[in-house]
């Protein structure tokens, strides 16, 4: 399974079965009057094909390996969530620390006054952003 | 004379005093956005997008521009100093760097600046002729020529930005699937929405696009986990007279290669600069310098570059259909602000059109300002490390996703697309064509279905019409071309391995 071209194609034609299966539920109608499900069915399809081509064509050329790291995309999506939920449930300046000290974790060195003077800066931006553009940010 | 005419009037929109900021706020955005890793001009234009809703239509669109060929100026920057290109700017890493390499770099950066404001120019006449005329054209177009238009168009796009047929295909197909979320328009029916009241209206543009570019771009860059090294280095920006000189020819060249390429379908930015490069190695008379650090290597490529950025708005102006992901970019800003781009839209809207060129070339004069005397104070921008970079763009991302329905939710579905754009990142399948294919993905269905409709189901329709018909000739031939070049070197290594054998 460690084949990227392999890989590839079965990701993508597993979004062509979601969506193409999905499109089965919607009304079809005839090509000269298409209902609701006929293009998604088309084009989902067109991509299953493609992804079966993408796996044919694995067999033929050399294989590469599929290397990935979790570690920083999971650090920036905590960040990310952390960032909404506490600016739903506390305030967006709570939310801008968070989110720049969780994902700064993943730079390549830490420091806790750099994020300190980051976190300033930004929530000075977004104060300048709701005063001055009128953006609507529940910053207290 | 009814181009000057029309350029006179533009410019009377252009050099309003509020337009005029807004081209400079656009150019200097677009300027920071091109030095800038992590940031390309997709992810800022969508990231400013809805900051523009409160500005009138024409500023909008003059900033958004701006961003656009903005970025394009500033791109080569760090691929002359650094040999870092993000955007576009491959070529400018081959002769530029090397031009750095024998300390030539004020050099370099000036044939860059001028080169781009040559092509800038070309370009914008060949917009103010070509497009009206093209748009004459466009009203030949039934839905049948736009299908095979689309079509056309996401073949060339997945070809030219990913190298591979069979990926950027895919890509673009799935943008398609994921534009159709949403309510069907002609029948009511929500489709594929999972019973969630706020997918009803589509997945967000936004969303998507700050996902997909912002998002997965920012781990990309944190995964090759490289710091770079400023450039320190002292500039000498003037050129003698002889290396002036040297300039022209080449820039003329690139300009009009580019602002040729630049409207074909799928064409931009970067075919433009490698097809440049090629004509100035074969044809330029100092082709014996070229690879280590000639001027010409810089200045057709630039000239190409920035002509191809601007050109590529004909396509989306004169017949309604972006050639690439950028171009869908701006049509979904056009349609934000209740305009809808094709070969009514110069007609209707006379101003926004010739004010749109004409403050191209205001913003060119800005940009040839910010680029040739001010480049030494860009530099510095490289100074700022990426570990205080990257927290900020993501804060930018949050705001930039929040801000579109003051709805904190949103930002769930961003990092969500942020997670699928590192997955198609990490499975080698590039973003690009997939937001052609969202944005494209509602309108196609739309011709589609009507094209099936007038014929009564008749999918021959699509090819005996003469416009469409040599579309899909086009199409038939570049799929066809693919399939032989992969079959081809593979029959002539198992012939190697039989002779080898034998």
């Amino acid at each position: 399974m460690n084949n990227l071209n392999l890989v590839r194609g079965l990701f993508l034609m597993a979004i062509a079965l979601i969506f193409g299966l999905t499109s089965l539920k919607y009304k079809l109608g005839e090509f000269s009057r298409a209902g609701p499900g006929m293009f998604p069915l088309v084009v989902s399809c067109l991509l299953f094909l493609i992804g079966l081509a993408t796996v044919v064509r694995s067999r033929f050329v050399k294989p590469v390996p599929l290397n990935y790291n979790m570690r920083n995309i999971a650090l920036v999506l905590i960040g990310l969530c952390g960032f909404a939920v506490l600016s739903a449930h506390l305030n967006m300046i709570a939310g801008i620390v968070f989110l720049v000290f969780c994902s700064s974790f993943a730079g390549a060195s830490y420091s806790v006054v750099r994020n300190l003077k980051i976190s300033a800066v930004l929530i000075g931006i977004a104060l300048v952003f709701q005063r001055f553009l009128g953006l609507n940010l529940p910053l207290f | 004379m009814d181009i000057l005419t029309n350029l006179a009037f533009g410019f009377e929109h252009a050099l309003t005093l509020q337009n005029l900021m807004y081209c400079a706020i656009g150019c200097t955005v677009g300027t920071l956005v091109g030095l800038l890793p992590g940031l390309g001009p997709l992810s800022t234009i969508s990231l400013l997008l809805p900051l523009t809703y409160s500005i009138p239509t024409a500023g909008s669109l003059i900033m958004l521009a701006g961003i656009y060929y903005g970025a394009q100026y500033g791109d080569s920057v760090s691929a002359i100093t650094m040999r870092i290109p993000h955007a576009s700017s491959i070529v400018a890493c081959i002769d530029g760097y090397q031009m750095t390499l024998k300390g030539r770099t004020g050099l370099a950066l000036f044939t860059a600046g001028v080169s781009s404001f040559i092509g800038g120019t070309v370009a914008i006449v060949v917009l103010a002729t070509l497009a009206p005329l093209l748009g004459e054209v466009a009203f030949l177009f039934g839905p049948a020529d736009y299908c095979a238009l689309i079509f056309l168009g996401f073949v060339c796009v997945s070809f030219v930005t990913t190298g591979s047929l069979l990926n950027g295909l895919a890509m673009t197909l799935v943008g398609v699937v994921l534009g159709l979320v949403g309510t069907d328009v002609n029948s009511g029916v929500a489709r594929f929405t999972m019973d969630l009241s706020f997918l009803a209206e589509g997945i967000g543009l936004v969303s998507i696009a700050l996902g997909c570019f912002g998002i997965a771009e920012v781990v990309k860059n944190l995964d090759s986990g490289e710091e770079r090294t400023p450039f320190n280095g002292k500039i000498k920006l003037m050129p003698t007279w002889p290396e002036f000189k040297r300039i022209i020819p080449s820039a003329l060249r690139g300009s009009v290669i580019g602002s040729f390429l630049g409207i074909l379908p799928g064409g931009g930015p970067v075919i433009a600069q490698f097809a440049a490069y090629a004509v100035d190695k074969r044809f330029s008379k100092y082709k014996h310098e070229m690879g280590d650090g000639a001027i010409e290597g810089v200045a057709g490529q630039a000239a190409a570059d920035e002509a191809a950025a601007r050109t590529s708005f004909i396509p989306l102006m004169s017949i309604g259909i972006p050639e690439n992901a950028v171009m869908a970019l701006m049509m979904a800003a056009f349609i934000v602000k209740g305009i809808q781009p094709g070969p009514t839209m110069i007609a209707d809207h006379p101003d926004l059109f010739w004010g749109l060129v004409a403050s191209m070339w205001v913003g060119n004069c800005f940009l040839l300002v910010l680029n040739v005397p001010l480049v030494r104070y860009w530099l510095s921008v490289f100074k700022i490390p990426f570990s205080v970079l990257f927290p900020s763009i993501l804060f930018f991302c949050c705001i930039g996703t929040y801000s579109i329905n003051n709805n904190l939710n949103d930002i769930f579905i961003t990092a969500l697309f942020g997670f699928m754009g590192y997955l198609f990142m990490r499975l080698g399948l590039e973003a690009p064509p997939l937001m052609l294919g969202f944005i494209l993905g509602p309108m196609l269905e739309e011709y589609f279905r009507r094209q099936l409709l007038i014929s009564r189901g008749d999918f021959s329709s699509f090819l005996t019409r003469p416009i469409s018909g040599t579309l899909f000739a086009v199409i038939a031939i570049i799929i066809g071309w693919q399939v032989v070049a992969f079959f081809l070197p593979s029959r002539k290594r198992k012939a190697a391995l039989l002779q080898a054998e034998q």
